[in-house]
């Protein structure tokens, strides 16, 4: 399904600002994304993606601009966006002294589900994301790889019809990887929309339909995917706006003299 | 080498410092507490050095023996925590030997390192009674301070590898904390069997004399031998101690090169029970859910586990105190007015009240133990009032019967059953008043925690300067609102139907507490998520 370029987009920031102490860590940022659209949010590390999917997500307060969700402002109505977003954070704990299930379980009627959809819907993720053998297993002792995936089990439970995830395939084996890309792009195809960060250029080329490169704080680019490209492999394009630190000929030479 | 590493732990430490300005707050506390364990030992030192000055040497062997048993206990319980541990060195192509140095006197920077160093410069003070003895000391002070850093370094050595189990640390952590609510007990009791035994001196000159001996107080034993003009107990005392801190040194020494390359990885616990009738117990709503998910984490994290320990084990303590000492109590309480007669009786009653205040710092820093985990209340829009009304049902369903049951064993011992209404109602009455307060101070200082998986006995145990100022708070509350409630409970042990009065006011004002302090604490939550989010979320 194609996105509908006239119906209102269904995430809008507007003029996001963060500073932290002497750093401005995104500074006056605005994005629309387009219903039904698979957005790749791009930028080297430190960018500002986590800063601003935080002020978009209810995590963090910006110092100016807003974030609106469907309709809701995010600052203002904060239950009504809310209720609208499932949300995979980066660097941040889950409640990982309960088992799986039970952590999923907890998120569910966090969210305000009848139990029975709950329990349903929990079993059902958990053998989608392969981890039906770890559900009565503390989060605690999990893999890397596996607590992403209980995390993004718990973003899905309440079944939103947006979905922004911080670095969904970092530690992920490639098996989980390729079951998440078939559930991210089958919730797509049934009109829902997936905001997802990254900087692996390859993987956003794959999977997304439309992107916006960041970097230090600021929007560089933002638009369809052929948009931003322009022509040229995504990986080009990207260094080009980002800007490469090209090695003059005497830096590292001990590297290369043994 | 060893400037280097003592160059990390120092710039660590400055970090620390100047990232929150309660780190500063909570060094300053230790430092004040370390001071007058210091003072303490000052004023023991000069005291016996005027009035006893042949025990003074006997004092300080038996200090020494505390010491390195002090710092091979805390070395374990806070061996979570290691900045400098082995494994963070793996990858450096640098041999164990010249780290080790730099790892030791890097381990001893710090209150602690300093406090002890500062101590032993104190005990030369009671060495001061004869040359022969103050010269010995000041040669033997290197080491001293050597088996008491190798005796921590050693035990936790020798015990990583259980240590690295996840089970193995949380049954550290439980053992830890019963050790440390009971210490204090402990000392008295053992103080009241000696005193029971005998006089003091006598037996504190065999003590010192049997630990001169043992590895732990060889150190202390040579000048204690020297003043005795014993030169060779003392020299055979100097094997001791040399051979002591050689074998700890071999021992941590080992441990440490052999996890440089097989480096000891954290392990998990397996599947757990599922606890099916805690979701039974409750509701299948939020608040149902943050409560049953309380209910788990209290038992299943020692870092709230030590709390519900210390809510049971504190009064029970004391009461076995009571017990031990029972006749002096009494007797001392018998001499003063004849109508304080019954108030011999009201004592254990009212011990179930000291579990309500430990609950103190278990309502107030609730928010803080969660750390960053709390971005799932944030994100999933809780309300402000669930999540402070789930914490607080949570809390009421374990603490509720758990103080009851103390409230009963307390009563039957003393076997004044009529007085029961009234501790329970002295009890639950402040327990809940303790719950309200924590609900609605938390969201403005949540107050520092130990950051999960760290251990509960290092940075942060204390809860912070933000968790002492919650706890006077809540103390005021303690005094007024539950003045009604524990006068009345006091009155009853002369006229004992006024125990009901105390239940009915208890519980009255109790859950009236309980409905503010979730109505103010969720209002303020709900405008200051965000910011409770980062202020729980800053490591420490």
């Amino acid at each position: 399904m194609l996105p509908d370029a006239t119906a209102p987009p269904i995430l809008s920031l507007r003029e996001l600002s963060k500073r932290f102490g002497q750093t401005l860590a995104v500074d006056r940022l605005s994005l629309d994304v387009p219903r039904g659209s698979l957005f790749g949010l791009l930028g080297p590390n430190g960018a500002g993606k986590t800063t601003t999917l935080s002020m978009a997500t209810g995590l963090l307060r910006p110092d100016a601009g807003t974030a609106v969700v469907d309709g809701a402002d995010v600052w203002a109505d904060p239950p009504a966006a809310k209720a609208r977003m499932g949300v995979l954070p980066d660097g941040v704990r889950l409640f990982d002294r309960l088992t799986g299930a039970e952590l999923l379980r907890y998120h569910g009627l966090l969210r305000g589900m009848p139990e029975a959809d709950v329990t349903a819907r929990a079993g059902e993720l958990l053998a989608a994301l392969g981890l039906a053998e770890a559900a009565s297993t503390l989060v605690i002792d999990y893999s890397a790889g596996m607590r992403k995936k209980i995390g993004l089990a718990c973003a899905l439970i309440h079944a939103p019809r947006l979905l922004l995830l911080d670095e969904p395939f970092e530690a992920v084996d490639p098996v989980s990887g390729e079951t998440i890309r078939e559930i991210l792009r089958g919730f797509v195809a049934s009109g829902g929309t997936v905001v997802l960060s990254s900087h692996v250029m390859e993987l956003v080329e794959s999977l997304c339909d439309r992107v916006a490169i960041v970097a230090q704080g600021r929007m560089l680019a933002a638009g369809t995917l052929d948009e931003v490209r322009q022509g040229q492999p995504l990986q080009r394009r990207f260094l080009e706006l980002v800007g490469t630190q090209a090695l003059d000929a005497e830096s590292l030479s001990w590297l290369r003299s043994s | 080498m060893a400037a280097l590493l003592v160059g990390l732990q120092l710039r660590q430490y400055g970090r620390t410092l100047t990232r929150s300005p309660w780190a500063i707050v909570t060094l300053v506390l230790a430092v004040l507490g370390a001071l007058g364990a210091l003072g303490l030992v000052a004023t023991t030192m000069v005291l016996l050095r005027v009035t006893l000055p042949q025990t003074g040497p006997d004092a300080v062997v038996v200090l020494g023996s505390t010491l390195v048993v002090g710092w091979a206990i805390a070395s374990v319980l806070i061996s979570a925590d290691d900045a400098l541990a082995p494994e963070r060195f793996a990858m450096l192509p640098v041999p164990a030997r010249r780290l080790l140095p730099g790892v030791l006197l890097g381990g001893a920077i710090g209150v602690g390192g300093i406090g002890t160093l500062l101590a032993l410069l104190l005990t030369l003070i009671g060495w001061s009674i004869t040359w022969p003895a103050l010269l010995a000391a000041a040669l033997l002070l290197p080491l001293q301070l050597l088996t008491c850093l190798l005796a921590g370094r050693a035990l936790a050595a020798a015990l990583a590898r259980q240590l690295a189990k996840r089970s193995g640390r949380d049954l550290i952590v439980v053992i830890g904390s019963v050790l440390g609510i009971s210490a204090g007990i402990v000392v008295v009791v053992v103080a009241e069997g000696v005193r029971a035994l005998g006089s003091t001196d006598s037996l504190l000159g065999a003590v010192a004399g049997t630990l001169a001996w043992t590895p732990i107080g060889a150190a202390w034993g040579v000048p204690r031998a020297v003043a005795d003009g014993a030169l060779l107990p003392a020299a055979a005392q100097l094997l001791v101690a040399l051979a002591t801190a050689a074998l700890l040194w071999l021992v941590w020494a080992h441990d440490f090169r052999s996890r440089l390359t097989a480096p000891i990885v954290s392990g998990g616990g397996g599947r757990v029970r599922s606890g099916a009738w805690i979701d039974r117990l409750l509701p299948a709503t939020p608040v149902g859910a943050i409560a049953a998910r309380g209910l788990r984490y209290r038992l299943r994290d020692p870092r709230h586990l030590v709390n519900v320990i210390g809510v049971v084990l504190l009064p029970l303590l004391i009461l076995g105190l009571n017990v031990v000492m029972g006749t002096t109590v009494e007797v001392e309480l018998g001499e003063g007015v004849a109508d304080l007669g019954a108030f011999g009786d009201v004592g254990p009653m009212l011990l179930p009240l000291l579990g309500a205040i430990v609950l103190m710092s278990v309502g107030q820093l609730d928010t803080a133990y969660d750390s960053s985990a709390l971005a799932a209340h944030v994100l999933t829009g809780v309300s402000g009032t669930a999540d402070r009304a789930g914490r607080a049902l949570g809390m009421i369903v374990l603490f509720g019967p758990l103080l009851t049951v103390t409230a009963v064993v307390t009563t039957a011992i003393s076997g004044r059953w009529e007085l029961l209404p009234a501790s329970l109602g002295a009890t639950l009455g402040t327990a809940a008043l303790v719950i309200g307060a924590g609900s609605a101070i938390s969201p403005w200082m949540p107050g520092q925690t130990p950051a999960p998986e760290a251990s509960p006995f290092g940075t942060g145990s204390s809860g912070g300067a933000q968790a002492l100022l919650g706890a006077l708070l809540m103390l005021l509350v303690i005094l007024t609102a539950g003045a009604p409630a524990i006068g009345t409970a006091l009155a009853a042990a002369w006229f004992p139907l006024l125990g009901w009065v105390s239940l009915a006011i208890g519980l009255g004002l109790g859950a009236l507490a309980i409905w503010l302090g979730v109505r103010l604490g969720g209002r303020a939550l709900d405008r200051r998520w965000p910011e409770v989010l980062a202020a729980v979320t800053r490591e420490h």
